[in-house]
């Protein structure tokens, strides 16, 4: 799959020969540094961009526009400033409803808003407005409103690149639940080597010019991993050695 | 009265989207004093806020009593209690000179700023969301714009009295001529402020592309326009008050030329009161519905 932008006359390869295919229920790191292409790729998944060369499938089907069976969390919580917490999570069943194409009921919907607000640890705090939750808060109800639109895949554009270190661990063990409880699967992008170690059960590593997917490293660790606990184990370290490796070559 | 340019102001309001430093409610420590509690704390921090800020009018007031006092010379200076007696006595009663009571031509100049405010907010907001959807569109129309903004909407009253005669209507166009390119301007900003990313966010949610334009994007965009509104209302009573100054027969501009060219001070100053009754109550609507739109300036 290959994707460039024009612009003025001058062409920009963002995307060249990359391909990845992709288990269901796997969770996988793309990990490269700026501009390699991690968020073209991200987006051309997610429908909002179309690819030059190639396609995308998902599940059989091919990719023409964005659709809610493909989720995504980006770099910030994204949340609608004018909607209470539990309105943000019931914005995409609503919207959903509006163009017809599921008929979950009110009721049904209250009850599933609830069940959402207390998994993501955000009991009592469904009548609280955006600007009222702390940074670790908005993104579990961004988290919510994902889930609450029942995608198949769910695609993350770094969304914890903004947070401390120690807020950033616990959303990583935070999203590691969810993922084991959910079975989804999950494309995460980071430029963060042992985030995508800890993460992922692949790394795709990106990079080059034309930028695309160089290799890409199984991650045979048990979980759960931390980068503290199993930070000094040798296995981690061969892993972070073949990934710092494939990302110089 | 100089009013910060549009520009000034939106960049102010732009910014002041991330001037909170204070972490809300931090995870772990309030987490368990809850919602509620932490609204609690907002409400008094208001209450606190109002409180001064009345006490800020009452300095005011007691300021130019005593000046008043001290000066003892009611045509330089009337004092609060004089104005007040003067805004009392006319309020239902004709000027000679003027021919309707206060309450008449405070009317007048009302309806003649909502007429020309709505009209100049609809065709602004209009073109801005024309300009915004459109590359054509805009490159079309921003150098018009670019042109017709900086120049002072009283230039225009000759023009206006030409083509449109003494009436109300050149007095209405007036205002819409001030108040369209500031609504244009800041509805154009205040949509293409709203981050792509958040249009997409809606989409992979499931929402339609007519759904995300109406329930997000304009949506989001709301808050800077009701402040585009906000800026231009104050620009509408400038344009209105001075062409009552220069060419009309009733109106609140009138009554305080009028009242000056008799040296009746305090009823200049009556004048000048009731337009600021009406400016900050009209103002304190579009800031009620300013809170509606945007929760976060609720404190």
């Amino acid at each position: 799959m290959g994707k460039t932008f024009r612009r003025g006359g001058r062409r920009t390869v963002a995307l060249a020969g990359t391909s990845l295919t992709v288990r269901a229920g796997d969770l996988v790191s793309l990990l490269g540094p700026s501009g390699c292409g991690k968020s073209t790729l991200l987006r051309i998944i997610a429908g909002a961009l179309p690819a030059d060369e190639g396609s995308v499938t998902v599940g059989g089907r091919p990719v023409t526009g964005p659709s809610p069976d493909r989720g995504m969390l980006f770099q910030t919580p994204m949340l609608f400033g004018w909607l209470t917490a539990r309105d943000n999570i019931l914005f995409g069943p609503r919207a959903q409803r509006a163009a017809r194409r599921h008929e979950r009921d009110d009721p049904e919907l209250d009850a599933e808003a609830a069940a959402l607000l207390d998994r993501v640890g955000l009991a009592g705090f469904g009548e609280a407005f955006p600007h009222e939750l702390s940074g670790g808060m908005q993104h579990r109800a961004a988290f919510a409103r994902a889930l609450a639109a029942r995608p198949s895949l769910l695609l993350m554009d770094e969304p914890f690149g903004a947070l401390d270190a120690i807020t950033r661990e616990r959303m990583h063990e935070f999203l590691l639940g969810l993922w084991d409880q959910h079975r989804i699967t999950i494309i995460f992008v980071t430029h963060d080597i042992e985030e995508a170690i800890v993460l992922g059960d692949r790394v795709a590593v990106m990079g080059g010019r034309p930028p695309g997917i160089r290799e890409i490293i199984d991650v045979p660790l048990d979980r759960p991993r931390a980068a503290d606990s199993s930070g000094d184990t040798e296995a981690f370290l061969t892993v972070k050695r073949r990934i710092r490796g494939a990302l110089r070559s | 009265m100089t009013l910060p340019t549009v520009d000034q102001v939106f960049s102010a309001e732009r910014t002041g989207q991330s001037r909170d430093p204070e972490p809300v409610l931090a995870a772990g420590r309030d987490e368990h004093a809850g919602l509620a509690a932490y609204r609690r704390g907002r409400r008094r921090e208001r209450t606190r806020r109002l409180g001064t800020g009345a006490l800020g009018l009452a300095i005011l007031a007691a300021t130019w009593q005593l000046v008043a006092v001290l000066l003892h010379d009611p045509v330089f200076l009337p004092s609060v209690s004089q104005t007040a007696a003067s805004f009392a006595h006319y309020f239902g009663r004709p000027y000679p000179a003027q021919g309707q009571p206060l309450w008449a031509d405070a009317l007048t100049s009302l309806r003649r700023v909502l007429i020309g405010f709505t009209a100049g907010t609809a065709i602004g907001v209009a073109l801005g969301a024309a300009m915004s959807a459109s590359r054509v569109v805009r490159h079309l129309t921003d150098p018009v714009i670019e042109v017709l903004r900086p120049l002072p909407p009283l230039a225009f009253i000759p023009l206006f009295i030409i083509w449109l005669g003494i009436g109300e209507l050149p007095k209405e166009v007036l205002i819409m001529i001030g108040v369209i390119p500031v609504m244009t301007v800041t509805t154009v900003a205040s949509l293409d402020a709203v981050p792509e990313d958040l249009r997409l966010c809606a989409r992979t949610l499931g929402a339609s592309r007519w759904h995300t334009m109406a329930r997000v994007q304009i949506r989001a965009a709301l808050p800077g326009i009701l402040t585009g509104m906000r800026i231009s209302m104050a620009g509408a009573w400038t344009s209105i008050v001075a062409a009552e100054l220069i060419a009309a027969s009733s109106g609140l501009g009138y009554l305080i030329m009028q009242a000056g060219d008799y040296l009746n001070t305090a009823l200049v100053f009556s004048g000048i009161i009731a337009i600021a009754v009406l400016g900050l109550t009209l103002d304190a609507c579009l800031r009620g519905l300013l809170l509606l739109a945007d929760p976060s300036r609720r404190r």
